[in-house]
């Protein structure tokens, strides 16, 4: 086993030093792969129909868990990164039977309200603690666990980029196993037509509360491998920024295969790395990279169907006019 | 016509050009004042075996909401390193300095300090500009055996993250007790009201240590308001601290959130001091709040108002510089520059370990932030300073110590 992972983290070496000269350096290619589990997350969701904004709220919950799992009970990456994913399933299956009732607009508001709800606790959680022991204790205590606005400090880097890359073929691989299940079959039914799925006999609440759990436990996988990448977790890294970025990585890659939010995680990851030499104007060239992606290839990066038609309209420009008749 | 077309051109690119060579030509006949110069020209001799090109490292904010502060710490290190080549403080070596952006993002500042020091190979780094980032950076310098100095880094543990890792910029937990102890002594205090944002780790630190000050002196604190950053309207909290008839507010706040809470308790009748941290201490406190600033009490790292002549020249050179006078963000990043060139110019050497040990050496360094050293923990040592907006401007409060 030692020498398998002593052969695959040689082989990510080497192929780090190919990107190197990008501006992609080893921290750079782990945000990547993070970012590629995040997108997944939220794909799994999309390709249910379901316009759910709750990752980054989930990610953050698996965050906290798996750094005081390592920090506190001494637990290890393994162990923490099954606990975090735990967590954000058991939170998601309460969450998950109310809000889901909800549709479009309303799910994305609702799921965007839980998201704050979590960054709120996690900044509030120490104080009400200690009042609530100062109360019953009749003294002041101090109880410190999430540290507040401070955050959790000094968590050992813990995640490999190996770990990163394993754990991702695995989701792809049972992703892909997912879409020729039954449970697939189901999701797509439903993102198609709900009510026309329910009267076939699909058992529409059970199928898109179990697709919000595994949406959940991967955005909390993100963040325990997350955690022990930055040795710092705060409140503010799981705002609404990240949310929209998470929902980003979807609508860059594109929703049509599994390969479409992984490439869209990477790119953007990537991007203002590679992008570094620009200075100043780096964010305007992001900005415009994104732009240019959602005008000329609506479906994504990964959309042959789009990619044809975009080299279509490119050559049809460029033809005479008169070629163009005669087709 | 074709001729006048010429000519206007012509016209047009001297217009241009000559005012740029102009100036070029002032700023290098210009002689320095080397009495109001940082550095340690007399304890360490002129380095002789450093030549040739010098760099070092520099992580601040340019984009992004956060580049309020580091644009100036940007323009900071950029006079600094102009100065220090200019007058051969390395003698026959040019420092240089690579700025990379963090955006206020930790994860691109772990890849900015992990390309500065592994790839570009710095000599040291300065930042990142916030502690969140710092937090998440600074490790990947410490490993690689490279110092690195927050000059805007305030909370509590960056310097435990290891010997490489320093910091110029003095903690709350420094200016804060001067701040409370004087204005209790000079005001009588005896009990008041505390406001705090709970969301930002600057402003909960503040708080914190305001808060056990505070009974230290045995100050009653009659109630406690909080706030979230981005917040416009205060007049909820105000209300309920004013109720309790305080007889000051203790506020911990940044620049944007301190200005209405200034203007709103001054709104609502309310006439005794406010009392804030180093998050007050900006000019724009005062432009922005105009006459309901009068009477705001500011405990920071270093007072505009300051007669240091070392501060004065600062000023006057910054100010000539870019046009605006500095904040204290700007001046705690020049001195991070000189105390970074004062290392080097120490150990004369270009080794990392050597820049290390002599800049943990360095005391009695004369800054625009006064007398300046490094404590055991890498901290900084100089004096904080207790103002008090009077007439506009910031003016040394008198504790009458």
């Amino acid at each position: 086993m030692e020498t398998v992972i002593a052969g695959f983290s040689a082989l990510l070496d080497a192929l780090i030093q190919v990107l190197r000269p990008l501006g992609i350096s080893e921290p750079v290619f782990q945000f990547m792969l993070v970012s590629a589990i995040l997108g997944l997350s939220i794909y799994l969701t999309l390709i249910t129909g379901m316009f759910s904004l709750a990752n980054a709220g989930f990610m953050a919950i698996g965050a906290y868990t798996g750094v005081i799992l390592t920090q506190e009970a001494g637990w290890s990456l393994a162990g923490s990164l099954v606990g975090g994913m735990l967590a954000a399933g058991l939170v998601a299956l309460p969450v998950g039977l109310p809000v889901l009732r909800l549709r479009d607009i309303y799910l994305a508001i609702a799921t965007i309200g839980f998201g704050e709800i979590v960054r709120i606790v996690a900044l509030n959680f120490d104080d009400t603690v200690s009042s609530l022991l100062t109360s019953l204790n009749g003294e002041r205590t101090a109880f410190e666990l999430l540290n507040g606005a401070r955050g959790i400090i000094g968590i050992p880097r813990l995640t490999q980029t190996w770990m990163l890359v394993f754990f991702l073929i695995v989701i792809i691989g049972l992703i892909l196993r997912l879409h020729r299940s039954r449970l697939g079959r189901a999701m797509v039914a439903i993102r198609q037509d709900e009510k026309a799925a329910a009267s076939m006999g699909i058992n529409v609440v059970y199928v898109k509360n179990v697709v919000f759990i595994l949406s959940a436990m991967l955005a909390g996988a993100a963040g325990v491998f997350n955690g022990h990448l930055t040795r710092i977790v705060t409140p503010t890294a799981f705002d609404f920024g990240r949310t929209v970025d998470i929902l980003a990585f979807a609508v860059l890659g594109g929703t049509s295969t599994v390969a479409g939010p992984v490439v869209g995680g990477m790119a953007l990851a990537a991007l203002p790395e590679v992008l570094r030499f620009l200075d100043e104007f780096r964010g305007v060239f992001n900005g415009l990279v994104l732009l240019l992606v959602i005008v000329f290839l609506p479906g994504g990066l990964v959309n042959p169907a789009g990619w044809r038609r975009a080299w279509q309209r490119v050559r049809a420009r460029i033809r005479p006019a008169s070629e163009t008749a005669a087709d | 016509m074709q001729k006048m077309r010429g000519v206007g051109l012509m016209l047009l690119i001297f217009s241009l050009v000559l005012p740029a060579v102009a100036q070029d030509a002032a700023a290098t006949e210009e002689p320095f004042d080397m009495a109001t110069m940082p550095g340690l020209w007399e304890t360490c001799p002129t380095p002789a075996s450093l030549s040739g090109d010098l760099t070092i490292g520099a992580i601040f904010i340019q984009t992004g909401n956060a580049s309020v502060y580091g644009i100036p710490q940007t323009q900071a290190v950029e006079l600094a390193l102009a100065e220090i080549n200019a007058t051969g403080y390395l003698g026959a070596a040019t420092l240089n300095v690579l700025v990379e952006d963090s955006a206020g993002d930790a994860e691109q500042a772990i890849a900015a300090m992990t390309k500065l020091v592994e790839e570009d190979g710095v000599l040291a780094v300065l930042g990142p500009t916030l502690s969140t980032e710092a937090f998440a950076a600074d490790p990947i310098a410490q490993e690689n055996g490279t110092v690195v100095m927050g000059v805007s880094n305030t909370a509590r543990g960056i310097t435990d993250m290891g010997e490489f890792v320093f910091r110029n910029s003095l903690p709350e937990s420094s200016v804060i007790p001067g701040t409370v102890a004087g204005t209790t002594a000079a005001l009588g205090l005896e009990a008041v009201g505390v406001l705090y944002g709970n969301d930002d780790d600057f402003t909960r630190s503040g708080y914190d240590v305001f808060r056990t000050e505070l009974e230290a002196n045995n100050v009653a604190i009659l109630g406690e308001e909080t706030f979230a950053r981005g917040d416009t309207d205060f007049s909820a909290q105000l209300t309920n601290l004013l109720a309790l008839e305080p007889q000051a507010l203790v506020v911990s706040a940044l620049a944007a959130e301190a200005t209405q809470i200034i203007v709103q308790a001054r709104d609502l009748g309310y006439t005794g001091p406010i009392i804030g941290g180093n998050g007050f201490n900006s000019p724009a406190i005062i432009t922005n709040a105009g006459d309901a600033a009068e009477g705001v009490i500011v405990g920071a790292a270093w007072n505009a108002a300051s007669a240091d002549p070392y501060s004065l020249a600062w000023i006057e050179k910054y100010t000539e510089a870019y046009g605006s006078p500095p904040d204290q963000f700007a001046t705690q990043a020049y001195t991070g520059a000189w105390l970074l060139a004062t290392a080097i110019r120490c150990a004369d050497s270009t080794d990392k370990t050597a820049i290390r040990d002599a800049l943990a050496g360095i005391s009695e360094f004369p800054s625009p932030l006064g007398l300046f050293a490094f404590d055991e923990n890498r901290d900084p040592v100089h004096e904080p300073v207790v103002q008090i907006v009077q007439a506009g401007v910031f003016a040394v409060l008198e504790t009458g110590e």
